[in-house]
């Protein structure tokens, strides 16, 4: 009976023990997940992957009760502005019917000029354009997850808005993929000014407004200037815009993004057919 | 046959329930919502569930269920792989060994609780993503994260409470 008893409490402090290693094995396994995702582990993003396409598509379902109370909402927040919208909208319309004109004028003027130069234009884009599913912006990150259906979308494809750039795609899986957003901490972008074409590198730091960095220290940047991609890393191509200098202190420039990064429903997923530094995972393991 | 069948899919969708709803209100979380405000402060609601279940029902949400809402977490979200489940490890550390604590307290003395063991966990999580990135997360977002994570408490609480009653029965398990 004794030995009974102590093979028990034997048994018992085995389980303990067990239950104790497993939480120190977790806390090591979640570390090292840590450490192993800087290496970019071909396993690791395929299994994450899949695992995103299948939440994604939870979120996909989730979605749907939640858009119908904003856009009830939407609704009727747009009656009561709706007639003033019109007005601005008519008057915006007439400006940019005299832009058509001009851009039009400058198209075929453009074109007699590269002729002339015999001028070796940029390739054709190629894009497709996807629906926002779930969006992620706290202190550690800054992304979204975008429904992409069957359409070809590569890592390190640009993503776009309206009004300018908004990421990068990060992680393809099927039907989804996770857009890295420019406010992100793991964003760099190679930037210039418009127009006094000074170089730097946008950088993302999880707050609502990347800052400016590497930028020459003799550098004349004021607030005001339009940021654009300077296209040196060859991921991004040049002249698409960024943003816009907000302040310009002693220890950081920031920069406020063209596009409201909040307020995103569809993007568009573009392919500049420029191979860039970024390589997939299954690239480097067949390398 | 048919009996004993549906009393095992009974069981297991009762022992499952609390690691499904958590599952929820983690992606609730990521919905987009047109409001710049509430997009730029989302409070990790995953916390607030494994709280409320290790204080109410311990018996049902174990280490498994915390690797389960780790991998969610790490699919979903483009934040350091591993933080989620990082966070998640702490905050299932401190609640097991404070829980004798909070049994039987009132409910403003559980959301006492909650606050100050959400703000032990998001501060271990950001230090640790920090360190790994070399640079200071902004805290500001952080603490905005948190004030919305403790007030959201009372209302997920009322909502888990309201699925514990109705669909986990003790001598169904």
């Amino acid at each position: 009976m004794k030995r009974r008893r102590s093979l028990f409490l034997h048994l018992n402090q085995l389980k303990l023990l067990a239950k104790k290693f497993a939480l120190v094995i977790l806390f090591l396994a979640a570390l090292a997940l840590m450490l192993f995702s800087k290496n970019q582990n071909p396993v690791l993003e395929q299994s994450t992957g899949a695992t995103t396409s299948l939440v994604g598509a939870i979120v996909d379902v989730l979605v749907v009760p939640a858009k119908m109370l904003a856009r009830s909402y939407g609704f009727f927040s747009d009656l009561a502005t709706i007639k003033k919208d019109n007005r601005i909208l008519l008057e915006e319309n007439r400006k940019l019917r005299l832009l058509k004109d001009k851009y039009e004028a400058l198209e075929v003027e453009n074109k007699l000029l590269s002729d002339l130069l015999n001028y070796v234009p940029l390739p054709e884009v190629d894009f497709v354009s996807v629906r926002v599913v779930a969006e992620e912006s706290d202190a550690f990150a800054h992304s979204m997850v975008a429904y992409i259906g069957n359409k070809n979308v590569a890592k390190g494809d640009v993503v776009l808005s309206d009004r300018g750039v908004v990421g990068r795609v990060d992680k393809v899986a099927p039907y989804y993929a996770k857009i890295i957003l420019i406010t992100d901490i793991n964003s760099n972008i190679p930037v210039m000014t418009e127009k006094t074409r000074i170089r730097g590198v946008l950088s993302g730091d999880n707050t609502t407004i990347p800052k400016l960095v590497f930028v020459p220290l003799d550098a004349e940047i004021s607030v005001g200037d339009r940021i654009v991609t300077s296209g040196v890393s060859g991921v991004f191509p040049a002249g698409l815009p960024v943003g816009q200098v907000m302040s310009v202190n002693k220890s950081e420039i920031k920069v406020k993004p063209f596009t409201t990064l909040e307020k995103l429903e569809y993007v568009r997923v573009v392919k500049y057919g420029i191979e860039g530094l970024l390589h997939t995972s299954e690239e480097e393991t067949d390398e | 046959m048919s009996d004993d069948f549906e009393e095992n899919v009974v069981s297991l969708f009762q022992r499952l329930l609390p690691v499904l709803t958590s599952i929820i209100f983690m992606l609730l979380a990521y919905i987009p919502v047109n409001l710049s405000v509430f997009n730029n402060i989302r409070a990790d609601l995953g916390l607030a569930c494994i709280y409320f279940w290790m204080l109410h029902r311990p018996d049902l949400f174990g280490l498994g269920s915390i690797i389960v809402l780790g991998v969610v977490s790490a699919a979903i979200s483009s934040a350091l792989p591993g933080s989620g489940l990082l966070a998640y490890l702490v905050m299932y550390v401190c609640v097991y060994n404070t829980q004798k604590f909070f049994n039987a307290k009132p409910f403003v003395v559980v959301w006492y609780g909650f606050m100050a063991l959400c703000l032990v966990t998001l501060l271990v999580k950001w230090l640790v993503v920090s360190v790994f990135y070399g640079a200071f997360l902004p805290l500001s977002m952080l603490f905005f994260c948190y004030l919305i994570g403790v007030a959201m408490y009372p209302l997920i609480s009322v909502v888990l409470a309201f699925m514990q009653n109705k669909f986990i029965q003790d001598d169904g398990l």
